[in-house]
């Protein structure tokens, strides 16, 4: 029990995708076809429905300040991308039928046999990560290895990974250790490693992600927003809207009705 | 589930490469249907790959272009139920209204306005299931209330306002108790038709799709003026008294100016930044947008010509309908542009239309000053606690191919 979740450190990822093999072996999901995208190494493109692990290869023309060669300006950074299971997860807020529940590692969990696939999470999710498979129907996205879990074993994609780029563990050490590793690398030169959606102070829009990660360049260059917000918060505003409109919509059916009325006596 | 044999485990060639002999298929994923393994899941198609590194000259940093959200996965039956949906919430209010001041001489408007709310909302119900993944589950929608779901609420104001409409219908005007009842539900579905137009807006606003959360204090706004314009539309089209027709051309008249108004409105609020408004000033979907306002505007010209002949009438009912519908369809297009376009989540939420405008945090994630489009009065900001805001090397300028 308590707070499960990832320290992702992409400072050690070597992109051998471990992780997307051993996430599809164990959860038994189907492949997505055998396609290149010509993007690098990154044959997967994004999170999906099948896809629950996603290895990003970036390729900068810039070097990073502990890989110089001397010979090329050039790095390689590769992230391996997951559901963040979001303090304030928008897909859980969004879900009408109570099918997205938090469990009681304080993960995201979609049962699949409540899902009726209206695809409301898929839109409010700020990092993109839940997707509808259109011959399935349903929603599908990482549970932490919630089988797993349940038996005290360590998620397959964190078990797997050859390099310990994947951390699983409790949250509060994991943070520890993240806060470690960054003033290492800090020491060793790496200027620019910050921890990206560590705590609620890091990213208020969505309370701190129990999946954070470790980066070296702007989270856009890894497909991450820069200061996502799970929609409900700014919901408010929304239904605030809707409130002075219905006002309108009342004052102009009444108004049309008296009106008419008048008019059609005269 | 747990009942599957290992002769059906070698029927089961769908990809997931599990060896019948050894495997059962009890993972996770293991339940999820696929159709065929030759042809690729079709959500992985990537017309919009770039095979070129994500420092792209002169653009804000993305991932190969790739879009940084999911698009929605809603079909053309969402966009057509805004519409059913707006004009039955919108003519339940008229009828409800009707009733209540409108006295005997519009007890047939009243009637007719039930009667669209009725069949609107059973259609409605059609539409959305219709949508579902897996639509034989769809009264899971009503297995819990999710106050900060805006389709869980929706869903309960689809069904009250179904029910009550429907029981208006069948009692209203009997003897007794039961015509009372039927009289209650009348003013019930009316009162229920008021959030029914609009809670579709508050649903595109509460999503991560940057111009829909952009737009989200007009967008309701438009959604409900463009619901009354396409009521009274429709009920212009249907045969009705000429005592009738006075209330019905004012009060689409008014839908139609609040539907220009509000869409003036709405394309403000997006203009906040370029990439936000993109999908409404190009590509189809601003082409869709532009129709959408010409047809009100045609529409509201024609009802307000002096001395209109019939054919006019209908004309401009007809343009008005069809103003309606654009609109719902341009709003939806243009929802599903922006998401596909990374820079449209990127960019608004460095330029602090993120989290930042809620929490009031100055900071990205990644420890960077947000930008501000304006200049905004806050303390200092405040120095990152932990470490200096990294530095990134500056990216030589890469010639485009």
């Amino acid at each position: 029990m308590g707070q499960k979740g990832f320290f992702t450190d992409t400072t050690l990822c070597i992109g051998c995708k471990a992780c997307e093999v051993a996430c599809k072996q164990w959860n038994q999901l189907p492949d997505d076809g055998f396609r290149l995208t010509g993007m690098s190494y990154d044959n997967t493109g994004h999170l999906g429905a099948s896809t629950w692990r996603h290895v990003a290869f970036v390729e900068r023309p810039v070097p990073l300040p502990t890989q110089t060669s001397g010979v090329l300006d050039f790095s390689w950074l590769m992230s391996s991308d997951v559901c963040k299971h979001c303090q304030r997860a928008g897909c859980l807020e969004a879900c009408p039928t109570g099918a997205i529940i938090r469990t009681e590692f304080d993960t995201v969990y979609v049962q699949p046999d409540v899902c009726n696939g209206c695809g409301y999470c898929v839109a409010a999710c700020p990092f993109g990560v839940v997707d509808r498979r259109e011959d399935d129907g349903r929603a599908w996205k990482c549970t932490l290895c919630y089988d797993r879990l349940g038996e005290d074993m360590t998620p397959a994609c964190a078990k797997a990974c050859p390099t310990a780029s994947i951390q699983f563990g409790d949250l509060d050490e994991l943070r520890e250790r993240a806060e470690h590793r960054v003033e290492h690398l800090h020491e060793k030169g790496l200027e620019q490693a910050y921890l990206y959606g560590a705590d609620a102070e890091n990213q208020p829009g969505t309370g701190g992600l129990n999946a954070f990660f470790l980066l070296v360049d702007r989270p856009e260059v890894y497909n991450l927003p820069p200061d996502p917000v799970v929609p409900t918060m700014k919901g408010r505003e929304a239904w605030a809207a809707m409130g002075w409109g219905a006002l309108g919509m009342a004052v102009v059916t009444l108004g049309a009705v008296l009106f008419g009325r008048e008019v059609a006596r005269g | 589930m747990a009942d599957i044999r290992p002769e059906d485990l070698e029927k089961r060639r769908d990809g997931r490469n599990i060896d019948p002999k050894v495997g059962s298929l009890s993972g996770e994923g293991a339940q999820q249907r696929v159709k065929g393994t030759d042809e690729t899941h079709p959500s992985r198609e990537l017309p919009r790959m770039r095979p070129s590194p994500s420092g792209v000259p002169g653009e804000a940093p993305s991932y190969y272009g790739q879009p940084a959200i999911k698009e929605p996965v809603w079909i053309w039956s969402i966009p057509l139920y805004f519409y059913v949906g707006g004009v039955a919430g919108a003519a339940s209010v008229l009828g409800a209204a009707a009733d209540a001041i409108g006295g005997k001489r519009l007890e047939g408007l009243g009637r007719r306005c039930r009667w669209v709310g009725t069949v609107g909302d059973i259609v409605s119900s059609g539409l959305l299931i219709h949508d579902l993944g897996r639509p034989e589950r769809f009264l899971n929608m009503l297995r819990v209330f999710r106050p900060t779901s805006p389709m869980s609420v929706g869903s309960w104001v689809l069904v009250g306002s179904g029910a009550m409409n429907t029981a208006s219908l069948l009692f209203a005007g009997r003897r007794g108790w039961l015509g009372r009842a039927g009289e209650g539900a009348a003013v019930a579905a009316g009162l229920l038709g008021l959030p029914l137009a609009g809670y579709t807006a508050v649903l595109l606003a509460n999503t991560a799709v940057p111009i829909w959360q952009a737009t989200r204090k007009s967008l309701p706004l438009l959604f409900m003026s463009s619901a009354v314009a396409g009521a009274g539309s429709l009920l212009e089209l249907l045969p009705h008294s000429r005592r009738d027709a006075k209330v019905l051309h004012l009060f689409s008249t008014m839908g139609k100016v609040g539907e220009l108004m509000a869409s003036v409105a709405v394309q403000h609020e997006a203009s906040r930044l370029e990439v936000l408004e993109r999908p409404l000033k190009h590509g189809p979907t601003g082409r869709l947008w532009k129709t959408a306002r010409v047809c009100t505007a045609a529409s509201l010209a024609l009802g307000l010509w002096p001395g209109r002949t019939r054919w006019m009438k209908v004309a401009g009912a007809l343009l008005g309908t069809a103003g309606a519908l654009a609109t719902r369809f341009a709003v939806f297009r243009a929802g599903k542009a922006s998401a596909s376009d990374p820079q449209a989540t990127f960019q608004p939420q460095r330029q602090g239309m993120g989290a930042a405008e809620v929490t009031g945090h100055t900071h990205a994630s990644d420890g960077k000053p947000l930008k501000f489009p304006l200049p905004v009065l806050r303390e200092e900001p405040r120095a990152p606690e932990r470490h200096a805001p990294p530095v990134w090397p500056r990216e030589p300028e890469i010639p485009a191919p």
